[in-house]
């Protein structure tokens, strides 16, 4: 049975935690946050070990892992804790908002071969990691150009007091958003050589960035444009949709649907010249438990598996997660505000 | 129950399959008049059963069902609360006790508020007990469908599965207890774990035959953690099973996947959603055949 304490109970800390305490041969051992009626409660409730603070939790309980999820500037921090206590961590996106400290802490991991994950969920979506497969088998040939968007109604009006509108906690539709759509873009080409055309905009918020686009340049040949809003008001739920456009063909993917256009018949994958449909419907595989969407659990239930496996060369490994951190410093870094 | 409920989700822009159908559905959808010219196609064609989840369109199609009282005599309707994404927003915006406050303060109507400070007192006076909270949270949820006949209150499966997965029973118990005394209506709860669901709602909590919708289609289509596994709980365990996404968003053709719904002995309701008058039609024909 492995023991897992939980820093952080908001909304990703409690569906982690409902993931993981279905599975059978995980425990729920304890968790952290500041006293609310949500702690009050799960301590009421659910038994919950509760702690005011992580770092009493870390001395007080025997874990074998910890689940992460507080506000992006405080992950660092937990994680080298954490480390220090020998424990597996899977931490919520962004992993640091300070890459070099988080090459660091990869190499910590690294070094006591502890399974480091960070909450990159689409890596676990079964459409993306077939386009992935796809690209791995040339299916469209030589990439040229991709466009890769996301874009949510998340935040259509300003709000001062939520942490993801302060810039410095890692607050803005950069980290909370743009993190997802440039790891996904490092999952399916690497990482950039460089960006350039970085703007940054305001729509909503006061102090931070409510849409973020980029090029992305890549020695290999082939360019790509990011563009990542949350203050579309159109979008029902956050929604990522990547092109890729290669010399025999085009990727068209999302959540729910992967569009392939051949240039000409693939025997090989069994491909038509023209249009070729996939539904997700087509592809989805049950999880031992639903709480969100599947590609939630599997992330979770690929952790528990690393963890009973010894698998340190996870997927979305801290290593993976620092690239997308130094190409969101570049973007801020480089960027044109308006 | 009604054997046939009539979904929702295609008026608002939800489809599994396709963001380009989510979208065109939300287009059709968008005037109110065509989500009710549908609504009463399904009606004429003798479904008296409706799910309603309780987000910003349901406030106007209940408001078109209570000013038309006369033309739907005998309608029973099946919330689902609460609307998930509306919370979810709100939760990434301000955090979770912020939400749970600001949603008390901003839907609380004038004619039902004093129940609600009422409650709002007790919950403050108590120190923060949870299941004030959730009467209160219900009590908003439920003020878009006062007046109408209400035969299941089914929460929404993001909270029901939340809660499973969390293990908090007296949750469930207390839902169930306040469904019944308060709306006078059958508690149900969605869930996309229907096994592990069943399992926990008879065996911890004691609640006896409950009403439980959830995915069951040919494709096995949402069956966590196995079709099989579902298969087994909804031939053996005693529980009332509602089936959805019999279609799983129109992966399955309407014979295959009716055919397979009936082979399924047990099951008390069947939920589906359409925008036509023919497959809405066809539909009703493949289910009265395949009963036959």
């Amino acid at each position: 049975m492995l023991k897992g304490g939980f820093v952080g109970v908001g909304r990703m800390g409690l569906t982690h935690m409902a993931i993981l305490n279905a599975q059978p041969n995980v425990m729920v051992a304890a968790a952290a946050d500041k006293p609310s009626v949500i702690s009050s409660f799960l301590k009421k409730h659910m038994g919950l070990n509760m702690f005011a603070d992580y770092q009493s939790m870390l001395e007080q309980v025997s874990l074998d892992f910890v689940v992460i999820s507080t506000p992006s500037d405080s992950h660092a921090e937990i994680v080298e804790a954490a480390l220090g206590k020998n424990l597996h961590i899977f931490v919520e996106k962004p992993f640091s908002l300070n890459p070099q400290k988080g090459m660091e802490l990869a190499r910590i991991a690294e070094g006591k071969k502890l399974v480091n994950q960070v909450g990159y969920v689409t890596r676990f979506h079964e459409l993306f990691v077939f386009v992935k497969r796809l690209l791995g088998e040339s299916v469209i040939g030589e990439i040229k150009h991709f466009k890769a968007e996301m874009c949510g109604g998340t935040v259509i009006r300003d709000n001062k007091k939520a942490w993801r509108s302060e810039k410095n906690k890692g607050g803005g539709c950069m980290y909370d958003y743009a993190s997802h759509c440039v790891d996904l873009v490092i999952y399916l080409f690497g990482k950039p050589d460089q960006t350039v055309g970085n703007v940054t905009q305001k729509i909503f918020s006061a102090h931070v960035e409510d849409l973020v686009s980029s090029t992305f340049l890549y020695k290999r040949g082939f360019t790509g444009n990011i563009l990542v809003t949350w203050s579309d008001a159109s979008f029902r739920k956050p929604t990522t949709k990547v092109e890729i456009l290669g010399e025999e063909g085009k990727i068209v993917v999302d959540k729910y649907s992967c569009k392939i256009y051949l240039n000409k018949d693939s025997e090989k994958h069994g491909f038509q010249k023209g249009w070729n449909i996939l539904h997700i419907t087509d592809m989805v595989q049950s999880v031992n438990f639903y709480a969100r969407g599947n590609e939630y659990s599997r992330q979770l239930e690929y952790f528990i598996h690393s963890i009973e496996t010894a698998l340190t060369d996870n997927i979305a490994s801290f290593r993976e997660s620092v690239m997308t951190d130094f190409v969101l410093e570049e973007i801020r870094r480089e960027s044109t505000e308006r | 129950m009604e054997k046939i409920i009539f979904g929702d989700n295609q008026f608002f822009g939800i489809n599994h399959m396709s963001e380009e159908r989510a979208q065109a559905l939300a287009e059709k959808f968008r005037d109110l008049k065509a989500i009710t010219d549908v609504l009463k196609t399904a009606w004429d064609v003798g479904i008296r059963g409706f799910m309603l989840n309780s987000n910003d369109r349901a406030k106007e199609i209940c408001d078109f069902l209570r000013k038309n009282k006369e033309s739907f005599e005998g309608l029973r309707l099946y919330p689902s609360i609460p609307y998930p994404h509306k919370y979810a927003n709100l939760v990434t915006e301000k955090g979770i006790i912020n939400t749970i406050r600001d949603v008390l303060c901003s839907e609380n109507t004038a004619k039902e508020s004093l129940g609600l400070i009422w409650k709002g007192g007790a919950f403050f006076s108590s120190g923060g007990d949870a299941t004030k909270i959730m009467e209160l949270l219900i009590d908003v949820e439920m003020q878009v469908f006062r007046e109408l006949n209400v035969e299941v209150v089914f929460l929404q499966n993001v909270v029901t599965d939340l809660v499973l997965g969390l293990g908090l029973k007296e949750v469930f118990i207390h839902y169930y207890a306040y469904i019944k005394e308060k709306y006078n209506a059958e508690p149900g709860f969605i869930t996309m774990n229907l096994p592990k669901l069943v399992a926990f709602l008879t065996e911890v909590c004691g609640l006896d035959n409950p009403i439980v919708c959830s995915p069951i289609n040919k494709r096995g289509y949402f069956m966590n953690p196995s079709a099989e596994a579902c298969e087994e709980v909804i031939a053996k365990r005693k529980f009332r099973p509602v089936a959805m996404s019999i279609y799983a968003s129109g992966a399955i053709p309407p014979k295959e996947a009716i055919e397979y719904i009936s082979n399924q002995k047990n099951i008390n309701a069947i939920v589906f959603g359409a925008s036509s008058k023919k497959n809405i039609e066809e539909t009703i024909g493949l289910i009265k055949q395949c009963s036959d």
